[in-house]
């Protein structure tokens, strides 16, 4: 890779998604650089084809779904799109992790809290034995989630929203990763949640140098949280730049319908 | 805790009573009774019959004999067989033995096939879900009596040294009752694992698009452990559900593998008591084949909570 400080370089990235009925375009060629450290936003309606580009860069496609992958996903020098899956494997949760969006539904049932950590700390650390459940109950408090050694034993069902995104951010900071995707990681959480989930996740950011790919629809998650903002509509970034940049003076006018659409953090709580 | 034991205790006496009282009744109202039955062909004088009858209290009303068999029941007494005089509980016991051997065996074989074909099925899709399901459609399609004959006729004709008639009790070579109980577990396994196995993979179909699946793809775990622990950990619940519900038509298919492979257990017993009319044997065997199917119920509710934390009590 030319630029060394660069830790993902996407080049002419798309993704088709072949239904039984059709085959949907739901990336057309987009190009980004995320640079080591840097957080970046990815803002655009629902349907835009957020989400398909983040699981794009993890190689994951939806169960039953086959997606066929073009251009290239540079991470620290390795095109991510040419690995194999065995490959891919010993790079998902541990060079680039995830963030889902709906918290209810992203942890296993039947499993503990606790071992759903330790799985992914036995998978892809040295650690065995106690030291496992040991490093779960740091991430767990690390996260904020209190009494962390007697929590780890509960079940989801037993945890709020808020606490379960924070259980699945544990997950995925557990192994230090280069590169953290959050897949709009509080659009299922109340307002108030919503507030403590981004400072967290900024705070582990710069705690551990992270880069950050943050994926909303809504340019008030963005403002505080990101350098630069990529605008995506129809599976095309139509806009990037940095936030006061494209806040200021948005140039495409898809921009300005989502700044319109969208009620400013500062604002809101004026109208509440 | 007590009071849910409590409540579910009173409900099976509830249901036991009902289930014996309808098996009475019902007994009673096929054409014939015991004493037509243990004339046969002969021709017996109607004197001869009501003797017979007023000998065994068949003549009384129909409720004062339930009630009358209520009664010694509830003392743990079921009565003698009017066939052989002897008391209904020297000879159930080993029959129940011989069924109980049958139905495990066949539950484990039906277990073991229904899971592992509705997992292929489900994870390797393309030709093997074909392929699988094709062979549950055929199987469902064709009653068990059916497959039960053909696999005595094959048996017979291509591995004549299979003595499949040839019943060995547990007690005098365990290896040669495992060996007699082996064909006729599996026919009466078919149709239940054809059951288990949809029902699996309608469940790790249903599973595998949920989002904490994809979490645990996106952990980088390996495919095993994502199987073991998010699919089919999840897919228990209701395959638990099924093989308990199957059970009930286990105990059913073995009155009719057991007539088929001439193995005295409790499902040929009852087809020999239906056949002369041998009501006390009857009674006995609906009630206890009841029991175990409340029982195993109770087993798969505590079996639920141990898979699964959100079922409590
Ligand atoms: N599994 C799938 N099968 C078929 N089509 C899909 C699938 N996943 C996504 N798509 C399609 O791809 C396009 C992009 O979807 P994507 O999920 O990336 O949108 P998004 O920007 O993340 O939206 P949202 O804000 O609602 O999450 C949409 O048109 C969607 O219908
Ligand atoms: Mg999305």
């Amino acid at each position: 890779m030319s630029d060394p400080t660069l830790i993902l370089r996407v080049r002419n990235l798309t993704a088709r998604i072949a239904t039984r009925k059709e085959e949907i375009h739901a990336v057309r060629g987009i190009s980004f650089d995320i640079a080591a450290g840097e957080a970046v936003g990815f803002v655009g309606e629902s349907g835009c084809g957020k989400s398909v580009t983040a699981r794009a860069i993890m190689r994951l496609a939806p169960e039953g779904t086959s997606i066929a992958l073009g251009g290239s996903v540079d991470f620290m020098g390795q095109d991510l799109l040419q690995l194999d899956e065995k490959a891919m494997r010993d790079l998902r949760g541990r060079r680039i992790a995830m963030v889902f969006q709906d918290p209810m539904t992203s942890l296993n049932p039947v499993m503990t809290i606790g071992s759903q950590i330790d799985d992914i700390v036995r998978r892809h650390t040295e650690l065995r034995g106690r030291a496992i459940r040991q490093r779960t109950v740091e991430l767990l408090n690390l996260v904020g989630i209190p009494n962390p050694e007697r929590r780890a034993d509960n079940h989801p069902h037993q945890f709020s929203g808020g606490m379960r995104q924070r259980v699945l951010i544990a997950i995925a900071i557990s192994c230090d990763p280069d590169l953290l995707i959050a897949d709009e990681p509080t659009t299922a959480l109340d307002v108030t949640v919503q507030a403590q989930i981004l400072r967290l996740l900024m705070r582990l950011r710069e705690e551990r140098g992270m880069s950050l790919m943050l994926i909303t629809h809504d340019f008030g998650v963005v403002a505080g949280m990101v350098e630069r903002v990529n605008v995506m509509y129809r599976g095309e970034i139509v806009e990037s730049g940095s936030v006061e940049r494209v806040f200021a003076e948005p140039a495409h006018e898809y921009t300005r319908a989502l700044l319109h659409a969208v009620p400013r953090l500062d604002t809101a709580g004026r109208v509440l | 805790m007590i009071r849910v034991v409590l409540t579910r205790f009173a409900w099976t006496l509830v249901i036991l009573l009902g289930v014996s009282f309808v098996a009475f009744m019902l007994m009673r109202a096929l054409p014939g009774d015991f004493a037509i039955a243990a004339a046969g062909s002969q021709s017996v004088s109607p004197e001869v019959l009501d003797a017979i009858r007023r000998d065994l209290g068949l003549d009384r009303p129909l409720l004062e004999q339930y009630f009358l068999w209520l009664g010694h029941a509830l003392t743990g007494d079921l009565g003698r067989s009017f066939v052989t005089k002897q008391p209904v509980l020297s000879e159930l016991p080993a029959r129940f033995v011989v069924t109980f051997q049958l139905t495990l065996i066949a539950a484990i074989i039906a277990m073991t096939m229904g899971i592992a074909t509705g997992l292929a099925s489900a994870r390797m899709r393309g030709r093997t879900d074909w392929f699988v399901r094709i062979y549950n459609g055929l199987i469902l399609a064709v009653p068990n009596f059916v497959v039960a004959t053909l696999i005595v006729l094959l048996a017979g004709l291509y591995f004549p040294q299979l003595s499949i008639f040839n019943y060995t009790p547990f007690l005098s070579d365990p290896i040669a009752n495992l060996g007699s109980l082996l064909l006729p577990a599996f026919s009466l396994a078919l149709a239940v694992s054809v059951t288990i196995s949809e029902n699996t993979r309608a469940a790790v179909l249903e599973i595998s698009s949920q989002d904490f699946v994809m979490v645990a793809r996106a952990k980088g775990l390996l495919p095993r452990t994502v199987l073991r622990n998010y699919l089919v950990r999840n897919a228990l619940t209701p395959i638990i559900t099924v093989t308990g519900l199957q059970v009930a038509s286990l105990l059913g298919g073995s009155i009719l593998v057991e007539t088929i492979f001439a193995i005295p257990g409790m499902g040929q017993y009852l087809f020999d008591s239906i056949n002369s009319r041998d009501y006390p044997v009857i009674q006995a065997i609906v009630v206890l084949a009841a029991s175990v199917v409340i029982l195993v119920n109770m087993l798969v509710d505590i079996a639920y909570a141990r898979v699964d934390a959100r079922v409590k009590a």
